[in-house]
């Protein structure tokens, strides 16, 4: 059929506008998503000395460009209860999930290990009950609550009761580290 | 494109045989619904087929040469056309009557129906019993089980995108709709295996969420009903006790519920009387405890996308786990 | 003086018309004040005329800015004093100025155990018998502690905050026993109530509230008023199977005893999880009230407020304990304001109904039908999963919380502090994993009609309609004390603490205590003879979630809903933990 336009520019045009939505945005990975072998990270931004350089994470940065894996983060941010203690990110039990303060560090190897190892002060240890790679998909997904990933990975509105503004529309909230308020245990 | 007799025959041949199956076939008919359907079908087969076979010889006739315009009867003409028109008028209204019929037969009410829940979800069935009496109600997986001779009203659920549901030897499609709860009235005849899968594409495993329909006599029935009811069975070996464990304490229990073990996920099937059934994942596998362990070390093998990822277990612990899931009879 | 001592005489007299008086009248021995839970201080020196001079005698910090929930105790020259966790107590000196620390205990529980805890780190406060004084810890250990030293005396651990099971509630010493109950309704823990022996603590009897009537202290004794509370293993029978393991029914409330019927009468707390249609039946024991034999545990009576509950109607509340003349004879009576937006007073002796009134803004439960006993749901407003069900009044919250309030045998009214908000509400399916959260609800709170959040209600319980009301902005999440001065004290969520009349509801005097109030008001008579008013100051609990968490105000959903309904706390009050004392100037 291309045969019949007479201009061959338009007509390559034509058939390569025709077959770009045929071109994957991203690849879905349901086996063989990527594990971190780093060390664990740093929780202080305090060294003595002179400071060691610690780059963030390639495996980390991998999920959070992708949309499936932040999705399904957040389909397991309800299957497993998270939204239990944190809600739709506002928190309750557990602190808030969707602002720039973070008791353990907000990065996302942070948050991954928070997930995999708990924290004193509540928050349980799932080493052993997730995969690696579930836990790195839930940990892109709280990064997608403070606004932390690419914005046309972000998910848009719930299909649910609207409880907070469409993740696609929160800005963008840098993680501080520390959270002032609270989380520290009382001297006893 | 021109194919010799030869090559169409073995096609031809296995079309043929479908019909023969009777297990998933929608023209075998092992259900008054599946019987309603197949009704209709018969009467339009007999209306049509001729009518058809009648429209192709007036056609080769009209196509001889003719000798001349004067030998045309006009009015015998008009005659045929008006006799053929009434037939043709007469034929449709069958089909109508027949046809509106067999809808109002279709949708009678279910007479003291057992009643079913099915969810459908990505890409297995969750199947409930439903009773007026709460602590007799139970839920399981991928296989249904129906008494014979007797209605049973499933209403149909999704947890997420539209599914269909099919088992073509008791009756025909109607849709799982998010939002929405359908119902369906099956009354099967024949006792036997039948098998029904997902007839609405739902995503990357469509194709591997099949069902499994057993129908019973009343007395196999509620044996079976009254197994499902009790809790799991508890482990008899060393290695399936190790295997609980690991289950209650690792990954299987964030998803899968065991009645009276401290599992209780809803994300993923049931697995209370698992080495119950015939088929594991929604009819991927047959139910050993070879397929088992292939299905728990990498489901993703055979049904990549599905939702339950591959836990990194060792060997050993994988097996005690089959131990113990092969006891939950 | 003189004036002192006729108030006091006729507190006395009046306060031989409900059960049980207390031991010394210018003690506060437990958080209720009696056994009849009046909360009625008989003290009189501290009237409407002279309040308005009330001054701050002593504070003390506790050190922890959580919510503070607990009741002040005084007995003798000592005051006692819970807060929340870490759990210390402290003893302080009320014969030096200043009120000086006598002793600190800390029993170090488990950090974990804050991550178990639905609705911030409370304690609800002690209680002192016979030189012993008990309370629990969030990690869920009963502690006994020698009240003059504060050496322990014994410790027994009641709780597994592995699977979400943690204690918040003010134990209740009955005779020789200490009754403790759970908490953890929204982690599918299943309830109970435990007698511990003073002495040793040791468990004599535990009695849960689902299961087969085996283990919840079901027998030959059990005499039900109503038809529907009566077969065999109910707790079984009216769930789903194995769901009565993790269906609730919690005892993180209060308790009331009759000496002369030897009856203890508590609540049970919600079933698990919210969403109902995982749990179709009645489930049984879930929100109603145990009537029980104070020495063996075995249940006497029972009545369920919401079978079926559907929107998280705890029925852990306050259970007055009164004499009220109704219908021509005095009747020994329970008052409960209950959470699900009705007065109740019923018979205590067998558990029958006598009325039920709205006392809020209600259209979750039409009416109560007197005949069966059973609620009334209004079909309009039931949550169904994968739907938003909206306008639901009372919230989860309830037309009243945990707050308890008071009596006063001059008025005859009771006083309730409580709130006024509606809900949406989104049911979704929700996994069982031990020691995580097992609700299942999206939520939403908000002011309900009238747009105040708050309302303190003076009911009368024999006339069944409400006397006087005062609004408030904030919702009323502290206790209520009533004096026979005639005054009704009460603090809000911004800090006030407030007297008011008790016969009109004007404001006599408030003092802003720089963070929200939550606690018990309590009032004593000094070693020097002078009426004082004590009240912890500190903002928390499930309503104060938002100051308390730092949570995200963005998030309606926060605190199971709560965050909608407060959205502006964080800028009308700070965390604190401070504890105020105040008197009339010498």
């Amino acid at each position: 059929m291309c045969s019949r336009f007479r201009n061959s520019l338009a007509a390559a045009l034509a058939c390569a506008l025709a077959v770009l939505p045929a071109c994957e945005r991203e690849r879905r990975e349901y086996t063989g998503a990527p594990t971190s072998k780093a060390p664990p990270p740093r929780e202080s931004t305090l060294q003595p000395g002179a400071p060691i350089a610690s780059p963030a994470d390639p495996v980390g940065a991998h999920y959070e460009d992708i949309a499936f894996h932040i999705n399904e983060g957040g389909r397991l941010f309800r299957a497993f209860n998270c939204s239990g203690c944190h809600a739709n990110g506002g928190g309750g039990i557990g602190p808030a999930l969707m602002d720039a303060d973070w008791r353990y560090g907000g990065r996302i190897e942070d948050i991954h290990a928070t997930i995999l190892e708990g924290r004193p002060n509540g928050m349980p240890s799932f080493r052993g009950k997730l995969t690696d790679a579930q836990a790195w998909q839930l940990a892109a997904y709280v990064r997608a609550l403070s606004g932390n990933v690419r914005n046309d990975a972000e998910p848009s509105r719930r299909e649910g009761m609207a409880a907070t503004p469409p993740l696609d529309r929160l800005p963008k909230q840098p993680p501080r580290d520390g959270d002032p308020s609270a989380g520290t245990v009382p001297a006893q | 494109m021109r194919f010799t007799a030869r090559q169409l025959l073995p096609g031809a041949a296995a079309l043929a045989c479908t019909a023969c199956n009777r297990v998933q076939s929608t023209l075998s008919w092992s259900g008054d619904q599946a019987a309603a359907s197949g009704s209709i079908w018969n009467l339009m087969l007999w209306i049509c087929v001729p009518v058809y076979v009648a429209v192709l010889v007036a056609l080769a006739l009209a196509m001889r040469r003719r000798e001349s315009a004067a030998d045309v009867d006009e009015r015998a003409v008009g005659r045929g056309f008006t006799a053929w028109l009434a037939l043709i008028v007469t034929l449709l209204s069958v089909l109508v009557v027949a046809s509106f019929a067999v809808d109002r037969r279709l949708n009678r009410p279910a007479v003291a129906p057992l009643h079913v829940r099915i969810t459908a979800r990505q890409w297995w069935w969750d199947i409930q019993y439903l009773d007026p009496d709460v602590s007799k109600r139970f839920s399981t997986a991928n296989e249904l089980h129906l008494p014979v001779d007797r209605d049973t009203r499933i209403e149909l659920a999704s947890a997420d995108v539209i599914h269909s549901f099919w088992v073509p030897s008791l009756s025909g499609k109607l849709d799982l709709i998010p939002g929405r709860t359908n119902a369906l009235t099956l009354t099967p005849r024949k006792v036997g295996w039948y098998r029904g899968q997902c007839a609405e594409f739902c995503g990357l495993q469509h194709a591997h969420m099949a069902l499994d329909v057993r129908v019973d006599d009343a007395a196999g029935f509620a044996a079976w009903r009254a197994h499902q009811l009790e809790a799991a069975n508890p482990p008899a070996t060393a290695s399936a006790t190790a295997g609980k464990r690991l289950f209650e304490s690792g990954a299987c229990a964030m998803c899968h519920a065991v009645a009276g073990t401290d599992a209780g996920g809803h994300n993923g099937p049931d697995l209370t009387h698992l080495a119950s059934r015939r088929t594991i994942a929604a009819g991927t596998y047959p139910m050993d405890r070879d397929h088992l362990d292939r299905w728990i070390a990498d489901p993703q093998r055979p049904k990549p996308g599905a939702l339950m990822p591959a836990v990194p277990l060792d060997p050993r612990d994988r097996g005690a786990i089959d131990d113990y899931l092969m006891g939950l009879r | 003086m003189k004036a002192i001592l006729a108030a006091t005489a006729l507190g006395a007299l009046l306060s031989l018309a409900h059960a049980a008086p207390p031991p010394r009248d210018g003690d506060w021995t437990m958080p209720a004040h009696d056994y009849a839970s009046t909360r009625y201080s008989a003290l009189g020196a501290i009237d409407a005329n002279n309040v308005a001079r009330l001054k701050v005698e002593f504070t003390f910090s506790t050190g922890i800015d959580r919510g503070q929930e607990a009741a002040p105790l005084v007995v003798g020259d000592t005051m006692y004093v819970v807060g929340p966790f870490p759990n210390p107590v402290f003893a302080l000196d009320l014969t030096r100025p200043g009120a000086p620390l006598r002793w600190k205990y800390q029993p170090h529980p488990q950090p974990a155990a804050q991550g178990v805890a639905c609705c911030d780190v409370v304690n609800r406060g002690g209680a002192y018998a016979n030189g012993t004084f008990v309370f629990n810890t969030l990690d869920g250990t009963t502690i006994a502690l020698d009240a003059a030293t504060g050496k322990e005396r014994w410790k027994t651990r009641m709780a597994d905050i592995n699977k979400g099971e943690t204690i918040t509630m003010a134990p209740l010493v009955v005779k020789d026993k200490v009754l403790v109950g759970n908490s953890g309704g929204e982690f599918g823990i299943r309830g109970w109530l435990a007698a511990l022996d003073l002495a040793d603590g040791h468990v004599v009897w535990k009695a849960y509230d689902t299961g087969p009537d085996v283990e919840v202290l079901i027998g030959p004794s059990f005499k039900p008023f109503y038809a529907g509370d009566r077969g065999k293993d109910l707790g079984v029978s009216t769930w789903p199977p194995q769901a009565w393991k993790i269906g609730g029914g919690t005892v993180w409330g209060w308790i009331s005893y009759d000496p002369a019927l030897n009856l203890v009468y508590y609540g049970t707390g919600n079933p698990g999880p919210w969403n109902a249609d995982q749990r179709p039946g009645d489930n049984k024991w879930t929100s109603g009230i145990f009537a029980r034999d104070a020495d063996t545990g075995q249940a006497r009576w029972f009545y369920q407020f919401s079978p079926h509950d559907l929107y998280d109607y705890d029925a852990v509340n306050e259970n007055l304990l009164l004499d009220l003349p109704i219908g021509g004879t005095t009747r020994k009576v329970i008052v409960r304001p209950e959470r699900n937006g009705f007065v109740y007073v019923m018979d205590r002796a067998t558990g029958q109904v006598l009325s039920a009134d709205p006392y809020g803004n209600n259209n979750s439960i039409l009416r109560i039908d007197l005949r069966s006993g059973r609620p009334v749901y209004n079909a309009a407003y039931q949550p169904k999963p994968g739907r938003t069900t909206r306008g639901i009044c009372p919230g989860s919250a309830g037309a009243k919380d945990w707050n308890p309030s008071a009596y006063s045998p001059q008025t005859g009214l009771v006083y309730i502090p409580h709130i006024n908000l509606c809900m949406d509400v989104e049911p979704s399916e929700v996994n069982y994993i031990a020691g995580t959260p097992y609700v299942g609800t999206d939520q939403r709170m908000y002011a309900g009609p009238g747009g105040n959040r708050g309302v303190l209600t003076a009911w009368d319980p024999v006339k069944r309609k409400a006397a006087w009301e005062v609004k408030e902005d904030l919702p009323l999440w502290s206790g209520a004390l009533a004096t026979a001065g005639g005054l009704v004290f009460y603090g809000t969520m911004d800090g006030w603490f407030k007297a008011v009349d008790a016969r009109t509801g004007a404001l006599k005097w408030q003092f802003q205590t720089g963070s929200g109030i939550i606690g018990q008001p309590v009032s004593y008579r000094g070693p020097d003879g002078r009426q004082y008013i004590a009240v912890l100051s500190g903002v928390g609990g499930w309503a104060g979630a938002i100051v308390v968490g730092n949570l995200d105000p963005r998030d309606a959903t926060g605190a199971s809903g709560f965050v909608n309904a407060t959205r502006d706390l964080k800028e009308k009050t700070g965390p604190g933990g401070t504890l105020y004392v105040f008197a009339l100037p010498k």
